[in-house]
């Protein structure tokens, strides 16, 4: 039977893409084929990316309900019926499954199908080359138009020498939508899983998910927030509550700050950012925030990121800290007795007379070199466990940058002397800080020092910028330079690049406290071996004065 | 003679402080802690006093503010000596007449502070 129905064909097309998924619809669209087409059994079969299997996607056999091709299972392409529709693209009939040549034929003969009618399914729209889930960049990612074979729709009669090219005539009039419907499932699913999975990791991640908007609004926040803060995700969704106002009072202008880097652009990223916040219990909770801008047309107008709690780790450090502190402490008393000890066996022996052995003299000033070295290491040691556990605080006062600067110079000038090497610098005059003079001296110091130490027979430059985000003082050697790895760890504590170099290790961490401390940034750079160093801070404008006249 | 009390309770201390004092014109008594410390002061009147800080049973500092509080030793100088820094005890200045010497220190730096009083 074939009967050709405008009313109808429209009335399938409507249903094809009623629905996001086909198979929701499947039934009904059957029902309406089959007011045109007889057929007792119709599947919908599609190929597997690899080509070598195809997927039962629908069937629907009115013969028998344990067929053989079951709806979801894959099945091998080689010697089916599908096999021929993919390779030649064109419908294929078999007027008698008993004489067939396609394996499936058998399984089908048997479950009563005699004829069939296979049509391929092609897909003609765009794909995407590189599918990416969220904000496609049209550039990066080029759109193809092109025709795709996807699978093919299957009928099958009872009747021998059922179908005809009448059927095919038809059939060619809804394969298009129909693939391109398949098509548009297939994308939904994989769509709809990607949510899933997304959405899976957001809800069960241990650290805080967030996106808000530039005033402070979030459209993300997950429930980690309430487990890491007491507070349920309501309170941020419909009570506006802001992280900002749940922080420590001590580090709510620092985290402002921060983020207004962020959303005005003058930051990329904000990485291993820590801060406190008052837990609804009021306890204190340490995070580490991790936050980009949200840009929307080249314009930033939000941030997304993720919070993790920190606060087991911190008293690890704490008490790894206070550890430290007590136990360099301890070390005080003795080493200051060995000093007073070599100083009386200086005495006792005349050391430094004529008359002294030179034995005595080498064994004495082993022992001071190596006391005056354990004492430098203690005093570092001290000190940056006072910088880091917060106490210190800063002792700001205005003072003429480059008397600093002279006074360092002055000051190290011998050793750069002694090894060939010249300090310059171009300071003007007239700037003035407001910082912390003698926390600045010793940033310099140290900074100054260490080119001097990593430099022989070159120059070392002291020098001055300001720029859009604060003002820079670079010092730059034409020492040994430093490799990647080198830059990365330069800051830690008590790295060296290797153990022989005399040092701490600890003189950068200090800087670097020392730094941030003035609410600044230092980082290193260099041309790698050889080619020389360039260690650059940079302090917001608030440290620096009107330029005297 | 001027007469020296020197409150240590570290006996090695002590070795340094005779060795560095040996020939100097002064009497020197030494006391092992605080206690002991506070019991010489009551049955005489030494001219200068060299306080160590961190003893048991009675500190330096709180020695030192006892001290202040005797009439007979509201005027006589003390130098406290200690491995702490000295910005630590900045605020005992405030009662005149103090010093601080950091450990590790020379004899000569020993005795420029004594020197500063007598």
């Amino acid at each position: 039977m074939f009967t050709y129905n405008k009313d109808t064909f429209l009335n399938i097309n409507k249903i094809i893409f009623s629905s996001l998924d086909i198979r929701e619809v499947y039934q009904t669209m059957s029902n309406e084929l089959s007011k045109i087409i007889d057929f007792d059994r119709l599947t919908i079969t599609l190929i597997t990316e690899d080509n070598n299997l195809y997927e039962a996607f629908v069937v629907q056999s009115k013969t028998r309900e344990d067929t053989y091709i079951k709806e979801g299972d894959l099945y091998p392409m080689k010697d089916s019926l599908m096999e021929k529709v993919v390779q030649s693209r064109k419908p294929v009939i078999v007027d008698d499954t008993a004489k067939s040549q396609f394996a499936t034929d058998v399984f089908l003969f048997k479950e009563g199908i005699r004829s069939r009618l296979g049509f391929p399914l092609v897909y003609k729209g765009c794909i995407m080359k590189h599918q990416k889930l969220f904000h496609i960049d049209e550039k990066k990612y080029p759109i193809e138009f092109k025709e795709r074979i996807i699978g093919s729709i299957n009928f099958g009669s009872r009747q021998k020498q059922h179908y005809s090219k009448k059927h095919v005539d038809f059939v060619s009039k809804i394969a298009p939508q129909l693939a391109m419907a398949i098509e548009n499932t297939r994308l939904f699913n994989r769509i709809k899983d990607a949510e899933e999975k997304y959405r899976n990791v957001v809800e069960s991640s241990p650290d805080i998910i967030f996106e808000c908007t530039s005033d402070g609004k979030f459209f993300l926040i997950n429930p980690s927030v309430e487990k890491i803060l007491g507070y349920s995700v309501h309170y941020f969704y419909d009570a506006g509550g802001s992280i900002l106002s749940l922080c420590h009072t001590d580090d709510q202008g620092q985290v402002l700050r921060e983020i207004l880097q962020l959303l005005h652009g003058e930051k990329d990223s904000l990485m291993d950012f820590e801060f406190r916040v008052v837990h609804k219990k009021g306890n204190i909770v340490w995070l580490s925030l991790e936050a980009i801008p949200i840009k929307q047309d080249n314009k930033i107008i939000g941030i997304e990121g993720f919070c993790r709690d920190i606060t087991d780790r911190k008293k690890l450090d704490e008490l790894k800290n206070s550890l430290i502190r007590d136990v360099t402490h301890e070390l005080k008393t003795p080493v200051a007795k060995m000093e007073m000890a070599i100083d009386m066996y200086r005495r006792s022996f005349a050391i430094e007379s004529e008359s002294a052995g030179e034995k005595e003299l080498h064994l004495y000033n082993l022992l001071q070199n190596n006391v005056s070295r354990l004492k430098n290491i203690i005093r570092n040691v001290l000190d940056i466990s006072r910088l880091e556990s917060g106490v210190e605080r800063l002792n700001i006062s205005d003072f003429t940058f480059v008397e600093l600067v002279d006074q360092v110079i002055h000051e190290l000038n011998p050793i750069a002397i002694q090894k060939g090497n010249t300090i310059t610098h171009q300071i003007p005059a007239t700037i003035i800080l407001k910082a912390d003079r003698e926390k600045m001296y010793y940033l310099l110091v140290n900074l100054v020092g260490n080119a001097i130490k990593f430099t022989s027979h070159g120059r070392i430059e002291i020098s001055f910028m300001i720029t859009p985000y604060g003002f820079e003082v670079s010092v730059k050697d034409t020492g040994k330079g430093l490799n990647e790895e080198a830059i990365k760890h330069a800051f830690d504590k008590f790295y060296k690049e290797t153990p022989s170099i005399p040092g701490s290790g600890i003189g950068l961490a200090i800087s670097k406290n020392i730094v941030e401390l003035h609410n600044g940034c230092i980082w290193a750079e260099s041309g790698g071996k050889g080619k020389g160093a360039k260690f650059t801070f940079r302090l917001p404008t608030c440290h620096l004065m009107k330029q005297s006249t | 003679m001027k007469d020296l009390l020197i409150v240590e309770d570290d006996p090695e201390m002590q070795e340094f402080y005779r060795d560095m004092l040996k020939g100097e014109q002064f009497s020197v008594t030494y006391a092992s802690d605080g206690e002991e410390g506070l019991k010489e002061m009551k049955g005489k009147k030494y001219d200068l006093v060299i306080l160590d800080i961190l003893m048991e049973n009675i500190t330096g500092d709180r020695l030192f503010a006892l001290l202040r509080k005797d009439k007979h030793y509201k005027e006589v100088p003390v130098i406290m000596a200690s491995s702490l820094d000295k910005q630590t005890y900045q605020c005992f200045q405030a009662l005149g007449k103090v010093s601080f010497l950091e450990k590790p220190f020379t004899k000569e730096m020993l005795i420029t502070e004594i020197n500063k009083y007598l």
